[in-house]
């Protein structure tokens, strides 16, 4: 009844928008502006390693190799924590307890190699673990009990920080087990080993959400939840799940984390590790699936932010570059997809 | 002056008013005064054109050039209107939904949109605002504090807020034009007395109030005049006192109201795909119905008459509480979507932006939407059968997109509903429960659609239409059931199924429960709450 005149008019708008790719008038722009807003990020990250490595180099050291698989190492944790954040955006859901999952399960390793001498396995069984349970707690409150994922994961991260003040009391526990430093600091065939867990890693998220129905699910529910419950999904079945994944591999990010550090320091952790992550997940979506958390993106980011911070410091730039440099680029790449995307889908 | 007696100017003068959309003319030359003081109600059926009168109104649309608006001393030629021009003149509107802010208290709601008064340092003045709005509660009888959330007032008084948040401004009730469009609509029979008793007051008062609705006791209860729109022409305005309903429908169709008799009819030597009995959930109060197999059946139902809760309660969507449901023959309780769905029925929501789209996904993925564990065989996702499929649907169902790929939410309406519709009708459903399948689409693509549904019919699935469009469902039903106060009350098929004997129908029994009816307040709609 309400729509009687709105029907006759509908045909018109989202339709001519729809048609409009290939549309010879403006077809410059409109096959430039998907290429531009998939690859915008790419672009950049190819200009800005040619400007440090050919122009601004006052040391003469950003190309080295030495330079370059220290980056990659260094921003191989950053990295799973970055992909441990996009399963849950991915269905609609914040994790803020990825970095305090990950300073806990580092803990928490080092304490069971060193402290109590266990063998490797149980150390990483045990952090596998807590990030399950703290995951599938996050979960059950979002999901089942319908408490706000913001003040759920914000109130649990802060709750792991204290059970790991607690526990450590300050000290920092150093690990001399051999595995988990070779595979923290050594290199293999030049590469970083901690750089094939990161790509391991990658894959496996890679495949569950792009190639699994349990990741098109979440992809539907990020999109609709209605629409998802109504072509049958068991909605907080699978966001409990995005959790629990989302714990799981923070939980694997702190291993890594004890693993290149060869310590666990209390004071690593929480929301240091867990802002960057999500930025690096925010600035991803704007790259190869714009409008998509994707894995690609999201490693694109964190690889993004990790050299131009790398050319910065190198030339002396003060530490202040830091957060200033993972904000801005966060921020203007955001604005810039949102605009393209703007364009992209009509004037209106 | 109660009664408005008419001395002086008409407080509304619409001249000469056409508007026509592409391919309509929703409005034909038409011309109503509305007298100051007086509740005149705008009647008509659907696509009557009263909504978009109102729409002009209220400056949504412009209206063709030639025409002339005037409010008071506000005057506008009709292709000039605007929301700007609609506040000047005077003319406020309350909607079905109040819009008010449930969470917020009165005085926060009638503030907001006026805006708050502030100190000079910019803090909120709550002791002026308390004051002003304890003066607008006595003004318009509303039995609140301005410190009560809205959300707990009874119903009727939340509406009786908006109107006083509407009017608040005006100086004093004669002046400016106070629009209800279908106020009572969403609202429990027991408020619905409270609600029209206030806007009575109001008129008396002095206020002018345009009041649009589908129930006809309530123009006679509470309307002075009585103004008719059909097919977009004004039909005539009359005095309400001495007219009887048979009289109104008798304008509104400009046939006399036949007896109404509801012929029941089995539902014929048909197998039975699905048989629903003294179903009760929401709103619905005992509903029995029979579905053949490879039947089209129709659910013709008023705004509020339960239909949209009767396919959702059907499809696990909504919580039966007594009667039953039976496929094929057997009992069946789905306590979700997905054991309706493995059972083999399909559902199409009403609102498909909000429950059927996967907007930001492209055309392929909403296509697969709810079967893509098809395309899960040896550990891996087999993107290319599912595109593949994607583009025999496309072709099948004839949907116009530039690929498979393309964004779902830049497809235009009528290729959205076919997206939506060949999501479920590739699983070959053996019941499709389709809810205002049209609604926002092009006359060609319904054709299209129609045409779409007729083919699963064909091979074997059974389908209810529910929608309030009942030419469609004259059209496109083997047989069509009338429900109206959460009761089937009608059956009608073959010649019998005509547009207007549905509408005569849906509003009578609305009318005629309403009066034998007193115990509302044990229907489940107020339980609830």
């Amino acid at each position: 009844m309400t729509t009687d005149s709105d029907e006759k008019t509908s045909g018109t708008g989202p339709a001519a928008a729809g048609t409009a790719g290939p549309a010879p008038a403006r077809a410059g722009w409109s096959r430039v502006a998907p290429l531009l807003e998939k690859y915008g990020l790419l672009i950049l990250f190819v200009l800005l390693f040619l400007f440090f490595a050919n122009f601004w180099d006052r040391p003469g050291t950003f190309r080295s190799a030495a330079n370059l698989q220290s980056v990659l190492g260094t921003y191989a944790v950053p990295g799973v924590l970055a992909l441990a954040a996009i399963v849950p955006l991915v269905c609609g859901q914040f994790d803020l307890t990825i970095g305090s999952v990950a300073g806990l399960t580092a803990l928490s390793t080092a304490a069971v190699l060193t402290r109590y001498e266990g063998p490797l396995w149980l150390a990483v069984l045990l952090a596998l673990v807590i990030g399950v349970v703290i995951g599938a707690v996050n979960g059950f409150l979002v999901a089942y009990v319908g408490v706000n994922p913001f003040i759920t994961t914000l109130g649990m991260a802060s709750v792991i920080t204290g059970l790991i003040t607690l526990y450590a009391n300050g000290a920092t526990i150093i690990i001399s087990d051999p595995t988990l430093t070779s595979l923290g600091s050594a290199s293999l065939f030049g590469v970083p080993q901690i750089l094939f867990a990161l790509a391991a890693v990658a894959v496996v998220v890679y495949y569950l959400l792009g190639h699994t129905p349990f990741g098109r699910y979440l992809h539907a529910i990020g999109s609709n939840p209605t629409a998802a419950r109504l072509v049958g999904l068991d909605v907080r079945r699978l966001v409990l799940a995005s959790f629990v994944l989302s714990g799981t591999l923070a939980a694997i990010a702190g291993v890594l984390l004890v693993a290149r550090n060869g310590n666990a320091n209390p004071q690593v952790g929480g929301q240091i590790l867990t802002l960057p992550a999500l930025a690096a997940a925010f600035l991803g979506a704007t790259a190869i699936r714009p409008g998509r958390f994707n894995v690609l993106g999201t490693l694109l980011a964190v690889f993004f932010v990790a050299f131009a911070l790398s050319g910065l410091n190198l030339n002396d730039v003060d530490q202040w570059i830091t957060d200033f440099f993972t904000g801005a680029a966060l921020v203007a790449a955001v604005a810039l997809s949102t605009l393209i995307g703007r364009r992209r889908a009509g004037a209106g | 002056m109660p009664g408005g007696t008419g001395t002086g100017a008409p407080a509304l003068r619409v001249t000469g008013l056409s508007k026509t959309f592409p391919g309509t003319r929703a409005l034909d030359g038409v011309s109503i005064e509305v007298e100051p003081g007086h509740v005149h109600a705008l009647l008509g059926g659907n696509g009557s054109g009263k909504s978009t009168l109102i729409k002009v109104l209220a400056g949504v649309h412009r209206g063709d050039p030639g025409g002339e608006l005037a409010v008071g001393d506000a005057v506008v030629a009709s292709d000039r209107t605007s929301p700007t021009w609609a506040r000047a003149a005077g003319v406020h509107f309350v909607h079905q939904d109040p819009g008010v802010f449930p969470t917020m208290t009165v005085a926060e709601n009638m503030a907001i949109g006026r805006g708050f008064e502030t100190s000079r340092a910019g803090a909120i003045r709550w002791k002026a605002l308390r004051r002003r709005t304890v003066g607008l509660l006595e003004r318009f009888q509303i039995r609140a504090t301005p410190d009560t959330p809205v959300g707990l007032l009874r119903p009727a008084d939340r509406t009786m807020v908006a109107i006083a948040r509407a009017l608040q401004d005006q100086e004093g009730e004669h002046e400016g034009v106070l629009v209800l469009d279908e106020p009572t609509a969403s609202l429990p029979a027991s408020e619905v007395d409270v609600l029209l008793a206030a806007i009575r007051r109001y008129a008396v008062a002095g206020q002018t109030i345009v009041f649009v609705t589908h129930r006809l006791d309530e123009v006679i209860a509470i309307a002075d005049r009585v103004s008719v729109l059909r097919d977009g022409r004004h039909v005539g305005t009359v005095d309400v006192a001495g007219r009887t309903e048979s009289d109104l429908v008798e304008m509104i169709f400009g046939r006399p109201l036949d007896e109404v008799l509801p012929e029941t009819e089995p539902a014929g030597a048909r197998e039975r795909a699905l048989e629903v009995r003294g179903l009760v959930a929401g709103p619905l109060r005992g509903v029995d119905l029979v579905l053949g197999r490879g039947e089209v059946l129709g659910v013709a139902g008023l705004l509020g008459s339960g239909r949209t809760e009767l396919l959702t309660a059907i499809f696990g969507a909504m919580p039966i509480a007594a009667g039953e449901v039976l496929l094929d023959g057997r009992p069946v309780r789905f306590a979700s979507v997905d054991q309706a769905m493995d059972a083999g029925l399909g559902y199409i929501p009403e609102d498909r932006a909000a429950e059927a789209a996967f907007p930001e996904m492209s055309l392929r993925e909403n296509l697969s939407a709810g079967q893509v564990r098809r395309y899960w065989r040896g550990l891996r996702h087999r993107h290319g059968a599912e595109a593949a499929d994607a583009r025999g649907s496309i072709a099948e169902y004839g949907i116009r997109a530039s690929g498979d790929q393309q964004p779902f939410s830049t497809l235009s309406g009528g290729n959205q509903q076919k997206a939506v519709l060949a999501r479920w009708l590739r699983r070959t459903p053996r019941v499709l429960l389709l809810d205002e399948p049209t609604q926002g689409v092009d006359v060609s693509a319904r054709a299209e659609i129609y045409a779409v549904v007729r083919a699963a019919v064909e091979r074997g699935t059974s389908v209810i239409v529910v929608t309030s469009d009942f030419e469609e469902l004259a059209r496109v039903c083997d047989r069509v059931v009338v429900l109206a106060g959460g009761r089937i009350v009608a059956e009608l098929s073959g010649t019998e199924m005509a547009p207007h004997r549905m509408t005569d129908l849906a509003f009578a029994s609305t009318d005629a429960r309403r009066a034998d009816e007193p115990r509302a307040a044990d229907t489940p709609s107020e339980v609830a709450r």
